[in-house]
């Protein structure tokens, strides 16, 4: 599966997800009220070291930011316009160090790891009789079908192709997702039958109850 | 939550980031204006899967992406998109999707077509925006009013992107009526 | 505009369709590339035969063979012409003279019911709705298949779902019909009445099969084999050939796990 993550040792490569993830909640937290153009500046300096440390990739990834430049724009302008563009420039450096820190965490972080990281969050689940492997599993689901599901649009285009001349419309969008849910049938049968979401070990008990899933 | 509709969800998170990885369609009327099928997957969820799996698939979806998977229209991913201006729009996926189920399954005397109209205008506009509107607000330091002008750019596309999904949602339940999960 | 008029008349004099021309597909030295791997190498073919068959493994490039007969691919070296018009200068017409079957026909459905799917060929043609939908209808009663026109497609069996894709396609009047792999889905009694049924056409066929008894009846049989022709002549040499080959790979590959 592709992924923004960036492979690489550096310090913040060897740094543990979770505190990373800590970090960034904290620091997030601290340069959202910060109102002064030296300091965001600074931040913004830092942030950018920061990338620098990755090693000689580290910058390019900046180019994350691409997609948002226009939305940066009109931020800019909408305060600008009738208001001070100073608060513009302020608002617009605010943004960028956040995204790009936040980033920093996801470029450096495989999704592994990161997926380990917050599966304590999803313990609790527990109290409501839900798995907590659950989240986990879906999220190889995702990961598996993406391509899989790729591959029936392309189909379905190709096809269409072949009797009209032309690449896809949105009209192919039903048959896609009915063919998305027809293939959901299939996995999910296929996975009850090897024991279910919940896994069969410790979870035999509560088959019992008649409900092989939960 | 059986096995059948955990794959269900997954398949629906799977669907919305395929939908944002394929090119742009051309929509014929209004002139061929090119839409990412995307947000048109965050309305599909909410009608054909219902509140609870609806809402859950968005979920699934925004944790890939936190995870780092490049799945938002355009090749976004990681944790950088829930800093950025648009994170109410993310936020408000779930709660929209969750809405527009819920309005699917309590209009079954309506036929389907008016009923996902339905559902995706108040879903997937309305309450995407009421989350949409005040994150941009917070996110850029910018009053309500400028922050809803700003947003309002994209009104238009959503609105084709209702139709689309009433087209989709009556075709589908023609279909295939079992596969139309919010009124099972 | 009229000064430009000219000149497409003289385009279309030289890349117009000629249903009546007896070599309906002509490949010259054809190569194609496909993701860095080349799948086929200098094919050159003249095809003219009603009935004429495609084997070979997997991978071997029959399904690339015949996407270059409706435009789904454009030969990267050589050329390909149909009906004598060069496929790369009337890509936008194939569709109309040279129809596609697919081999899982839920990949190809693309309305909720029969009479849609069927109507769509029409209106592709340039028919209005409620003309395509008539027409729709008579062409499901001359094929004796108008008890399906109100159902759900979903709600078909497998083998009535290829007919349907079948029909999909000859609605449009192609003069020649592509099948890559359709009878790969179904049981043997869905298989064997589409069989029938394609036996009943006026159309030139181009048929794709793993299962070599469908080429009963064929005009010619084409081997593909690595991307090149191994072997092409009447079923009678071509297909005994291909089957004592691949008993001699499977007895081969018993000790070395070469699948």
């Amino acid at each position: 599966m592709i992924s923004v993550y960036l492979p690489g040792t550096s310090w913040l490569h060897r740094m543990p997800a979770r505190l990373k993830l800590l970090l960034l909640a904290a620091l997030s937290m601290a340069i959202l009220p910060v109102q002064d153009p030296l300091v965001l500046g600074g931040v913004f300096a830092a942030v950018l070291a920061f990338y620098a440390t990755l090693g000689p990739q580290g910058l390019k990834q900046v180019r994350l930011l691409r997609p948002l430049a226009s939305l940066l724009l009109i931020i800019f302008l909408l305060h600008g316009i009738g208001g001070s563009w100073m608060e513009g420039l302020v608002a617009v450096m605010r943004l960028v160090s956040m995204v790009l820190l936040a980033n920093l965490v996801s470029v450096t972080t495989r999704m592994d790891d990161m997926l380990e990281a917050v599966m304590p969050l999803f313990y609790p689940l527990k109290i409501f009789g839900v798995s907590p492997k659950k989240p986990a599993l879906a999220v190889t689901l995702v990961i598996r079908f993406v391509p899989v599901l790729l591959s029936v649009y392309s189909s379905l285009a190709e096809a269409y192709r072949a009797r009209t001349g032309k690449r896809g419309s949105w009209r192919l969008v039903a048959p896609f997702a009915l063919q998305a849910l027809r293939l959901s049938e299939n996995v999910a049968e296929a996975l009850t039958a090897r024991g279910g979401a919940a896994g069969l070990g410790s979870h035999i008990p509560r088959t019992r109850r008649g409900d092989a899933g939960c | 939550m059986t096995d059948r509709s955990l794959v269900q969800i997954a398949f629906y998170a799977a669907l919305i980031a395929a939908l944002g990885l394929l090119p742009k369609f051309a929509i014929p009327f209004l002139g061929g204006v090119p839409i990412t099928a995307q947000t048109l997957g965050v309305m599909l969820a909410g009608v054909m899967l219902g509140p609870v799996r609806g809402a859950l698939a968005m979920l699934l979806f925004l944790f890939l992406i936190a995870l780092g998977a490049p799945l938002l229209a355009g090749g976004r991913g990681g944790l950088g998109v829930f800093a950025s201006p648009t994170v109410g729009f993310l936020i408000g996926f779930p709660v929209g999707a969750f809405v527009a189920g819920l309005i699917m399954q309590r209009t079954k005397t309506l036929s389907v077509l008016p009923a996902a109209a339905l559902a995706a205008l108040v879903g997937g506009v309305g309450v995407v925006y009421l989350f949409g509107i005040p994150g941009i607000a917070i996110m850029a330091d910018l009053p309500l009013a400028k922050a809803a002008f700003g947003a309002a750019v994209f009104i238009p596309g959503d609105l084709i992107k209702v139709a689309v999904t009433a087209v989709v949602a009556e075709t589908v339940a023609r279909g295939l009526p079992r596969a139309l999960l919010s009124r099972g | 505009m009229a000064f430009w008029t000219p000149h497409r008349n003289k385009r279309d004099e030289e890349q117009r369709f000629d249903p009546a021309l007896a070599d309906f597909a002509v490949f010259e030295g054809v190569g194609l590339t496909l993701g860095g791997r080349e799948v086929l190498k200098g094919i050159s073919l003249v095809l003219s035969e009603r009935r004429i068959g495609i084997v070979g493994l997997n991978g071997s490039g029959k399904s690339s063979l015949v996407r270059l007969l409706n435009g789904l691919h454009l030969p990267g070296l050589g050329s390909v012409r149909i009906f004598g018009a060069e496929t790369k200068a009337v890509r936008a017409q194939l569709p109309r003279h040279v129809g596609f079957v697919f081999q899982n026909p839920d990949h190809q459905a693309i309305f909720p019911t029969v009479e849609e799917e069927i109507a769509f060929g029409l209106t592709q043609l340039g028919a209005d709705k409620q003309a395509a939908r008539d027409g729709a209808s008579d062409f499901l009663k001359q094929h004796y298949c108008e008890a399906l026109a109100k159902k759900p497609f979903a709600e078909l069996s497998e083998g009535q779902k290829q007919l349907i894709c079948i029909l999909a396609v000859l609605v449009m009047q192609p003069e020649l019909l592509v099948l890559d792999e359709p009878m790969a889905s179904l049981d043997g009694l869905a298989s064997r009445r589409i069989q029938q049924k394609l036996r009943t056409l006026d159309q030139k066929i181009v048929l794709i099969s793993h299962d070599l008894a469908v080429f009963d009846g064929f005009d010619r049989v084409i081997w593909l084999e690595d991307g090149q022709v191994r072997m092409d002549g009447v079923p009678g040499d071509v297909l005994p050939a291909y089957v004592a080959d691949l008993d001699r790979r499977a007895g081969a590959a018993t000790d070395e796990v070469d699948l």
